[in-house]
């Protein structure tokens, strides 16, 4: 087992890419190693070790690489990027892409997140405390696929766009989220257990179900009847019939 | 500045060189006799030398390439350099930044490449563009085939103001020549229609396709242009389509050619080579193409390879784009040009898997392989329609190696056996053939053969060496060494000066434009230019004053004069 402490030097005001805090890179390293890993702060060329206080305890491979990650880390961009195994346990807020590509291990963050998390996920678990922001699970500018695998949950409530282009694996909200959830979706699940509104919009795969309620439906769904999911009775319908879609929506 | 390359294995088709060691001198950007003994000297060591890649159809500069940009964000993951002190930052794959298009391809020791389709309305933004595309000489065809006055001339039999009204364009646009895509169709997609053959009508204009397409040569080859017209066939992406486009080939018959080339230039052929009613019985009619150019001498075609993987399919023709997007439930971007065409560009991805795909990469090669006369089949793959121009290399090793093609064709669907007949096709092509599709053929079908495509004296000094030993090496067998030494060329040479050495970009000097400027008699250009006043004045939502390409957008032109008499045109 290998543990790794990670602590702001001093609060970090400018956007910072760290896409190098990660069990894949820090696996096996000490702490000089591990501090000598690049990183940037606005257009600036940086290291880890100027950044923050890295503290190693053992070496071990990725699978048994634990990060603990102590304070304010939210201007700190793609942590844990295209990480595939071990665990990241954040002790603060975080900003975008955290665990984006992702394709194992665990990611636990006790405060908020920024947007874009679990961006473009393969596999792995992505867990989330506090709020997540905008394009949670969903697909790059342009791409196709968002979401592929693995799984998300986030404890508080996310903004717009959940799951958008979403192609597989899953993702659960236990409080409300902003607009179109499992926009243009592919497959998957996403599960909101409260509030939002406007979900589906464009689906061709994948199913939806929202336990709280939805402000407004967009009027592309086929209401198929009704249906029991996991002993509560849902509306179930099929859509959007405007692109074929055979997206499953469940909604109260 | 003086340069002399030594020990050279040569590949000059043009001047009937094959592989022999000859000296190329160099000095003032021109090739020629002998140089004196304070000039520099490049030892090739024995590898191969040709001149710099010519490159007569590439979207590389535009409208469509912009767009393509815009709703392809995700292609600007791919491709990234940073800048260095010599090179600005490269983007993307289908649809590269400006910088990267120049750098590319120059890195491929391709030195001249040419714009294959402007609207004359948007041809302000394909200079912005070409001025910015570093090293390359490049150009652009203009867009004729739906434009109203054309169409209007062609009703009224009226072959002087049509050619009129092509030399003027083709100065309003500072365009090369003359392209004509899906003819009428473009209009007809105004109306959400299409054309389907050669003798449909098109409404509001009373022509066909097959009126405008021999209108469009004549009026060509009265104004004696460099290229002849650059024709994309109409009901392209439609199978059965082998026959609309051997009957326009037969269309050429019926024009004289004014200079020693083709009357007519049939592009991207794998698009335009399709047999079977639907996607079911699709098959390849390659066959039945190419064996229409063996016993024809006024046409040439262009391959449009189709290379696995992502590209971006961008064309004037709107109405087949609108059926790519819903096929393939793509993205889709969609352009109307108000008199002048349509436009359209949806992303694809080829892949091994589905059977149209295999059948579309096999129908590219056998149309090279199956053209006897490399002059007649140039090396394109449409970029980036069937894949984007990075991939030359990968088509000159399956060109030269049939044990690459069969390797190949493991990996693929098999409706590649039953419906083509790349599996048995054996012939595998030379140094100098390659040198011929991509170098010789394309300058003498765009007409530059004066000073590209070759290394004979008074030629540009626009000179590739790649680190390949001819006569050492068994494409057929070594292929993979083929691909990698033509995507890395040891030197690029343009203009005389060292652009490129193994594989870096050590310069960047400016390329030039080059654009044609004919002539006709004042009184045609008189006569034309009421009917575009009127146009202008009723219909385009621009100013006559606004629509002309100002000099200050071309700021290294190489202006070609063209026409029977000299007239002021203003």
């Amino acid at each position: 087992m290998q543990t790794v402490t990670i602590k702001p030097k001093s609060e970090i005001k400018i956007s910072t890419e760290a896409e190098n805090i990660s069990p894949d890179k820090f696996a096996g390293k000490t702490d000089k190693e591990i501090q000598s890993l690049e990183a940037w702060v606005g257009n600036h060329k940086t290291t880890i070790g100027e950044l923050f206080s890295v503290k190693v305890e053992g070496s071990a491979p990725a699978a048994d690489t634990k990060i603990v990650m102590e304070g304010d880390f939210s201007r700190v961009k793609r942590i844990g990027e295209g990480m595939t195994s071990g665990l990241i346990l954040i002790n603060g807020n975080v900003d975008m892409h955290l665990g984006s590509k992702m394709g194992g291990g665990k990611i636990t963050v006790k405060g908020n997140v920024d947007s874009w998390a679990g961006r473009e996920m393969k596999g792995g678990e992505l867990i989330i405390e506090g709020n997540a922001g905008y394009y949670l699970g969903a697909g790059y500018r342009g791409e196709t696929c968002g979401m592929r695998g693995g799984r998300i949950t986030v404890m508080g409530n996310a903004l717009d766009f959940v799951g958008e282009h979403m192609c597989g694996g899953e993702i659960i909200v236990k409080g409300s989220t902003g607009i179109l959830p499992g926009l243009s979706n592919n497959g998957g699940k996403i599960v909101i257990e409260g509030n939002t509104s406007r979900p589906g919009s464009e689906m061709a795969k994948g199913t939806i179900i929202i336990k709280g309620n939805v402000d407004e439906m967009v009027p592309v769904f086929k209401l198929e009847g009704n249906e029991e999911v996991d002993g509560v009775m849902f509306k179930k319908y099929t859509g959007d019939v405007i692109v074929n879609g055979k997206g499953v929506l469940y909604v109260k | 500045m003086e340069l002399i390359i030594k020990n050279g294995s040569v590949f000059d088709p043009y001047n009937g060189i094959k592989g022999d060691k000859t000296d190329i001198s160099i000095k003032d950007g021109k090739i020629v006799n002998k140089v004196s003994s304070k000039a520099t000297v490049i030892d090739a060591g024995g590898r191969l030398v040709m001149p710099g890649g010519v490159d007569a159809h590439s979207h590389i500069a535009g409208a469509k390439v912009n767009v393509g940009r815009i709703m392809r964000p995700e292609d600007t993951r791919s491709g990234l350099k940073p800048r260095t002190k010599i090179t600005r930052p490269y983007t993307g794959y289908t649809v590269p930044n400006v910088y990267a298009m120049g750098y590319r391809y120059a890195q491929m020791g391709y030195t001249t490449v040419f714009e294959a389709a402007q609207a004359i309305m948007k041809a302000r933004h394909t200079h912005e563009e070409l001025e910015e595309i570093p090293i390359i000489d490049k150009g652009a065809l203009t867009l004729f085939g739906s434009n109203w006055p054309t169409m209007d001339f062609v009703r009224e039999k009226n072959m002087d103001k049509l050619a009129a009204y092509v030399a003027w364009g083709l100065l309003a646009s500072r365009g090369f020549g003359v392209k004509c895509v899906n003819p009428g169709g473009g209009e007809m997609w105004g109306f959400g229609k299409n054309v389907t053959s050669l003798d449909d009508v098109v409404p509001n204009f009373d022509v066909t396709p097959k009126e405008i397409i021999v209108s469009l040569m004549k009026a060509n080859e009265m104004l004696g242009l460099p290229h002849s017209v650059h024709l994309h066939c109409n009901n392209l992406g439609k199978p059965g389509n082998y026959k609309t486009t051997l009957a326009s080939m037969e269309l050429a018959n019926q024009v004289k050619a004014s200079r020693d080339r083709q009357v007519l230039h049939v592009t991207h052929l794998t698009f335009n080579s399709w047999g079977g009613t639907n996607w079911g019985d699709f098959e390849s009619k390659a066959d039945e193409v190419a064996n229409y150019l063996n016993n024809n001498e006024n046409l040439t075609g262009d391959m449009g390879q189709l290379v696995f993987g992502s590209a971006t399919t961008m064309t004037a023709d709107g109405p087949v784009q609108y059926a790519n997007a819903k096929l393939l439930h793509a993205k889709w971007g969609n352009g109307d040009v108000e008199l002048e065409d349509a436009s359209g560009v949806v992303p694809i991805y080829y892949a091994r898997t589905i059977s149209i795909h295999a059948i579309m990469w096999a129908i590219g090669l056998e149309l090279a392989l199956l053209t006897k006369d490399p002059y007649k089949m140039l090396l394109t793959t449409d970029h980036p329609n069937g894949g984007p121009f990075v991939n030359y290399p990968e088509v000159i090793a399956l060109l030269m190696s049939n044990k690459k093609r069969q390797e190949e064709i493991k990996t693929l669907n098999e409706a590649v056996h039953k419906r083509t007949k790349i599996p048995g096709i054996e012939r595998e092509l030379d140094f100098n053939d390659i040198a011929i599709m991509t170098r010789a053929g394309t300058a003498k079908v765009l007409g530059l053969l004066d000073t590209k495509g070759h290394l004979g004296v008074g030629a540009d000094a626009d000179i590739s060496i790649f680190d390949i030993k001819p006569g050492q090496i068994d494409p057929s067998v070594e292929h993979a060494k083929i691909k990698s030494a033509f995507s890395s060329a040891a030197y690029t040479i343009k203009d005389g000066e060292i652009v490129v050495k193994d594989g870096q970009i050590t310069a960047t000097p400016m390329g030039r434009t080059y654009w044609v400027n004919a002539s006709v008699p004042e009184q045609h250009h008189r006569e034309m230019m009421k009917d575009i006043v009127n146009k202008f004045k009723n219909y385009y939502s621009i100013q006559l004053s606004n629509y002309m390409v100002q000099d200050e957008y071309v700021t290294h032109p190489e202006v070609i004069k063209a026409g029977a008499i000299p007239v002021e045109v203003s």
